[in-house]
């Protein structure tokens, strides 16, 4: 049998990434030890027993193609993505258009313009144990110049019972030294000359249940 | 089972039952997980393919502060765009009610009232939580007067974090005629959707708009609620839920988030939602009440058993068994028929409804 040898080849999906510089702010204090029994404890009656087990591993994120936002908040800019057919356009990102339409249409890059609006507020007396210090938090979905999605992230410079819906914002990056890559180097404030409404019933109401979230974080070590 | 330091537990506990050589996997699929494993076993008793199904669910959430725990939990939330800014489950949903409550006019006294309700639900029931700790009756009042979490949600509004257990057997009608015929509860609707795992994401999402209309379920509405309870009507034959359904056991993460539930579930609409909430509709004394068991908020919510739970405190109702399980009758909805279960994961991400009638 005679004929010729077709050898198909594969598209390459992306090529295989090198990094050669690697910049680390970990705590000198963590350590990756992995999985270790660190303690235990026996109950007063001695029927029940206690084991202590320490879990500590560093994860890796590939942002994949998602790495332009992350990469932009290093240079202090937000990026967004928008869809060529159908102008659809995103923060947080969509690596491919949300329109079936569309076709999974693969969307491309653009720098969004730093300032948004707020779309929902709320004021957080609690939190997670990272963010308990920083309370109370005002934390706000915002629309991002004419994205059709919401962000969340924190509202500064205001007094929590001040925030409104709809409030005009700017975003505010750290200093370039501080920034680390993540949503975590940037955050919102009113727009400049800015002023918030009058004294209202709802206003009043919130600033009676925040006042004691200050007095409680003054009391946190 | 979402707080673990063990992969692959269920594989101890399988063993430990004596049921090696059966087949067995796991469902994980955020707060609705027991509904998710509620849905796989009737699916696979309706395929014909299994007779009898055991869902066991559980959580250990006492093995790590409240704190870390939240955090825990909200690392079922993008970890890359909302974790690190100071969100957890409760500010998530109190951000979502906070726009809902405006656009429906509700105020924060009126979902209070669920607060409470379910609370004093719990009093009734000995294995709740708040029955257990707590031990109290509470009023609007002390809702209200709770400290703050994330306005407008304050600590009473809040489910409570549990180390809980959940167990339930799923079978075909012909074995549960053999094993229990006077007791049994039949699954007669089911369903399941999803949503966006941001709520910012939900603003004009044309997989929605497409299905319901413009705007549609904004950071307020849970779609994925209407979508799967409107998938279980449909296959139970329910056309007007709020007369066809007598009560139901719903995932009451928050007070808020059981008066969305509500709205999404057909019961009100934008215009008649917040005169639901004050007519107490969904008390023992009201029209169809929601969450005789305690719900979230009084019975606990072990996340990964919270569905089997609710489902369980379902079928204790449609087989008369409440005022063996229950401290009285005052939870007890008389002669009820038909109830509804609801299981709720992420910020309304998947959600599945189940319609359950007392057995012929």
């Amino acid at each position: 049998m005679s004929g010729q040898q077709i050898i198909k080849k594969k598209k390459k999906f992306a090529d295989e990434p090198n990094f050669t510089e690697k910049k680390t702010y970990r705590p000198n204090d963590v350590k990756e030890t992995g999985l270790a029994f660190v303690g235990h404890e026996i109950s007063d009656d001695g029927k029940v027993m206690n084991q202590f087990l320490h879990y500590d591993q560093l994860y890796t994120i590939r942002h994949g193609w998602n790495s332009p936002f992350f990469k932009g908040l290093l240079d202090g800019k937000i990026m967004g993505t928008y869809c060529p057919i159908c102008n659809d356009t995103w923060v947080p990102a969509r690596t491919h258009c949300w329109r079936l339409n569309c076709n999974l249409e693969h969307t491309k890059w653009v720098e969004m313009p730093l300032t948004a609006k707020v779309h929902t507020w709320t004021v957080a007396g609690w939190s997670g144990r990272s963010s308990l210090k920083r309370l109370p938090i005002v934390l706000i979905y915002a629309i991002i110049g004419d994205s059709k999605v919401a962000i969340a992230n924190e509202l500064h410079k205001i007094k929590p019972w001040d925030v409104e819906f709809g409030m005009p914002l700017k975003i505010v990056f750290k200093p370039k030294e501080e920034r680390i890559g993540a949503v975590t180097d940037f955050h919102f404030e009113p727009i400049d000359n800015w002023k918030p409404s009058p004294m209202n019933k709802e206003k009043e109401r919130i600033k009676k249940l925040v006042e004691p979230v200050y007095e409680w974080v003054k009391t946190m070590k | 089972m979402h707080f673990g330091h063990q992969l692959a537990p269920e594989w101890i506990i399988h063993d430990h039952l004596g049921l090696v050589g059966l087949p067995h996997f796991r469902v994980e699929n955020g707060g609705n997980t027991g509904g998710s494993a509620l849905y796989a076993a009737a699916l696979s008793v309706m395929s014909g393919h299994h007779d009898v199904i055991g869902i066991v669910g559980w959580e250990t959430m006492d093995s790590v502060s409240q704190s870390q725990g939240a955090e825990f939990i909200a690392m079922a939330s993008d970890i890359r765009y909302e974790l690190m800014v100071g969100g957890i489950y409760p500010i998530y949903y109190a951000a979502m009610a906070n726009k809902w409550m405006k656009d429906n006019k509700v105020k924060e006294e009126d979902v209070a009232s669920i607060g409470a309700k379910n609370r004093n639900n719990a009093m009734d029931n000995p294995k709740a939580q708040w029955y257990r700790n707590e031990h109290k009756y509470i009023t609007v009042d002390d809702v209200m007067n709770s400290r703050l979490i994330s306005y407008p949600i304050k600590k009473y509004d809040c489910c409570l974090m549990t180390r809980g257990v959940a167990f339930l057997l799923v079978c075909s009608e012909e074995y549960a005629k053999k094993v229990n015929p006077d007791g049994y509860c039949t699954i007669d609707g089911n369903g399941l959707s999803s949503c966006t795992i941001r709520a910012g994401d939900r603003l004009n999402n044309p997989g929605w708009t497409e299905r319901y209309e413009p705007n549609y379920p904004e950071m307020t509405e849970f779609g994925a609620c209407r979508n799967s309870a409107e998938q279980a009507y449909k296959m139970a034959g329910i056309k007007n839920p709020k007369k066809e359904i007598d009560f139901g056991e719903i995932h009451d993460a928050f007070s808020t988030s059981e008066a969305q539930i509500y709205k999404a579930l057909g019961l009100a609409d934008e215009n008649t939602i917040a005169q639901f909430l004050r007519d107490e509709s969904t008390h023992m004394h009201g029209q169809i009440p929601m969450n005789p068991g305690g719900g979230l908020m009084g019975y606990g919510h072990p996340v990964g058993a919270t569905g089997i739970m609710s489902t369980i405190e379902c079928f204790y109702q449609l087989s008369g068994m409440i005022p063996k399980k229950h401290l009285s009758k005052k939870t007890e909805v008389a002669d009820a028929e038909c109830g509804i279960v609801n299981s709720h994961a992420g910020t309304g991400t998947s959600i599945s409804n189940f319609i359950l009638r007392r057995g012929k």
